[in-house]
């Protein structure tokens, strides 16, 4: 059972701060994913977990060892990272080779994958003539070649049709159903919202927020008041991000249906309706990464209150 | 197998999977063809063929030294940068995520690859020039002992030819700024440094190789193959540092 731990991890590029003092930790037996805008700061995150790039402070280790002191990485964890880190010229299936020979992994497995990903038909054709599709799918076919209890995988189902999807999907649950670490980066919401047990936010290199999907998106209250402006100021104020919804009514995330009770009762606001709200990823997602909210989760939503297992934005 | 044969061995099938080293082969046969057409055709300016007349000018003209090294140079700085341009880096450190034992796997792996390359083209030189030799009227005359050091001289140039360009490969990171880098060290700076400094004549490549093919008495054998050689080690070293203290992407 490996756990993947980010612990302070800051990196800079000159004087842009791309991750900044990030902590937070990837559990066995569980899909996490990883989420984030462009430029969040995701990939190189998990670059400085793979040792392809150095932290400026801080310390990133999978199973409690640094990926650079693994004696069998390839056997340990498989990667995805690089969607096109592939020589044109060379086939599919002597990408496999040169792997293989490098981690001493026996040729057999290499046809295996190549089955496996459904790349067997084009295993001798030359990379630089596969699709974005079958270019993702060998390196999905590398990253399992070593049978690895640990996938890092960034953006996997980029180019995939829906059939690769759902295989992958299921790959991903088989594993970590049988107790694998699989931490997943994807800008496709709705699909980790299918696929993911858990999730981490990114925003500006800052961790937004992390802990099971199904807690943080029952995270909200839905509000209705005569004086949605009034009451949108007060809790803004106190922290919480507020949104409108579908129906006119406020979306409140960030502090507790106990507190904005309170709060609205102190200010003299009437409220017609207060109850817990569950958003969509895509929804919530939005709500983490817009400036305004990240400040506002960042300062003052330090308390989970679910209780499988704490959700924490930070 | 420990693990540096293994990172060797993957680096090998990684030069022999793609056509670089058979598009350098091709133009080994090139060199070797216009050396036997030279041979058959050219003369001296009295009509004669004094330049292939004795055993030491068909040495001369066999010895492939230099031109080995620039070649090999080119072909380790091309095999090693376009690492970093089709980002085959990633899975080679991921496989190996010690960085310097990765690399020097590399740098021995190309190396390998240049001083074979080198010795193809010395026997496709020596095999052109001996099939043009009997249109000529004189025959082959290179004794054996000195064929075997113009082979060696030439296997060893290929050898830190290559790893000079491995070298400056991993510095750079940038195939046209290594093969650039290359030849304006092996082709452009030497001459210039003869020129400044009349004592550095005798250290630049091409009067080492010359020295260690049996062809100039410059300076003692041992000193040219130390000094050939620091050629190669000085990139080399620098390409293994910038490879361990740099971020990989």
């Amino acid at each position: 059972m490996y756990t993947l731990k980010f612990q302070n991890v800051t990196k800079r590029y000159g004087k842009e701060v791309v991750v900044d003092d990030l902590t937070f930790t990837v559990q066995p037996g569980r899909v996490t994913g990883f989420l984030g805008p462009n430029g969040a700061g995701k990939s190189t995150a998990m670059k400085i977990l793979l040792d392809l790039a150095k932290a400026d402070h801080g310390r990133a280790s999978i199973g409690g060892t640094r990926y650079r002191e693994m004696h069998d990485p390839a056997r340990t964890v498989g990667v995805v990272l690089e969607p096109n880190a592939f020589h044109p010229g060379r086939t599919g299936r002597n990408h496999l080779r040169v792997l293989a020979d490098g981690a001493g992994i026996a040729p057999g497995r290499i046809a295996e994958m190549l089955e496996a990903v459904g790349l067997g038909h084009a295993a001798d054709r030359h990379v630089g003539g596969y699709s974005l599709g079958m270019r993702q799918r060998l390196g999905l076919a590398a990253a399992l070649l070593g049978d690895p209890p640990v996938l890092v995988l960034d953006e996997p189902g980029n180019g995939l049709d829906p059939q690769g999807i759902r295989w992958l999907r299921d790959l991903l649950r088989e594993r970590s159903a049988a107790g694998g670490t699989v931490f997943v980066s994807s800008h496709l919401l709705a699909e980790v919202e299918h696929l993911a047990d858990e999730i981490v936010v990114l925003s500006h290199g800052q961790l937004v927020t992390t802990g099971t999907l199904a807690a943080l998106q029952q995270a909200g209250t839905s509000v209705r008041t005569e004086a949605p402006a009034a009451l949108a100021q007060l809790l803004k104020v106190a922290g919480a991000t507020v949104h409108t919804g579908t129906e006119g009514e406020l979306v409140v995330r960030g502090i507790g249906i106990a507190e904005i009770g309170d709060r609205a009762c102190a200010a003299g606001i009437a409220l017609h309706e207060l109850s817990p709200q569950a958003g969509s990823l895509e929804e919530l997602f939005l709500g983490w990464t817009s400036s305004d909210s990240t400040l506002a989760v960042n300062t003052d939503m330090n308390v989970a209150t679910e209780p499988e297992r704490q959700a924490v934005p930070l | 197998m420990t693990t540096m044969l293994r990172l060797v061995r993957g680096e090998i099938r990684k030069l022999t999977t793609t056509k670089l080293p058979w598009g350098f082969l091709a133009v080994l046969v090139v060199i070797a063809g216009l050396d036997a057409a030279v041979v058959a055709f050219a003369t001296d300016m009295d009509g004669s063929k004094a330049f292939v007349a004795t055993a030491a000018d068909q040495q001369s003209l066999m010895a492939f030294a230099f031109n080995a090294m620039i070649g090999t140079s080119l072909f380790g700085a091309i095999a090693v940068a376009r690492e970093y341009g089709h980002r085959t880096v990633v899975p080679m450190f991921l496989t190996s995520p010690n960085r310097v034992k990765a690399a020097l796997a590399q740098l021995i792996a190309v190396l390998i690859g240049g001083a074979v390359l080198a010795f193809i083209g010395q026997a496709l030189v020596v095999t052109g020039i001996a099939l043009a030799l009997p249109s000529t009227h004189h025959g082959f005359l290179v004794s054996a002992p000195d064929l075997a050091r113009v082979f060696g001289a030439t296997t060893f140039a290929g050898a830190i030819g290559a790893a000079l360009g491995a070298g400056l490969g991993a510095l750079i990171r940038n195939i046209g700024g290594a093969v650039t880098t290359a030849v304006l060290l092996l082709f452009v700076i030497p001459p210039l440094a003869a020129q400044l400094f009349s004592d550095a004549g005798s250290w630049i490549p091409t009067s080492l190789l010359a020295v260690i093919s049996g062809v100039s008495p410059d300076v003692s054998v041992w000193a040219a193959l130390l000094a050939a050689a620091a050629w190669a080690i000085v990139p080399a070293a620098a390409g293994l540092v910038a490879v361990h203290r740099r971020d990989v992407v």
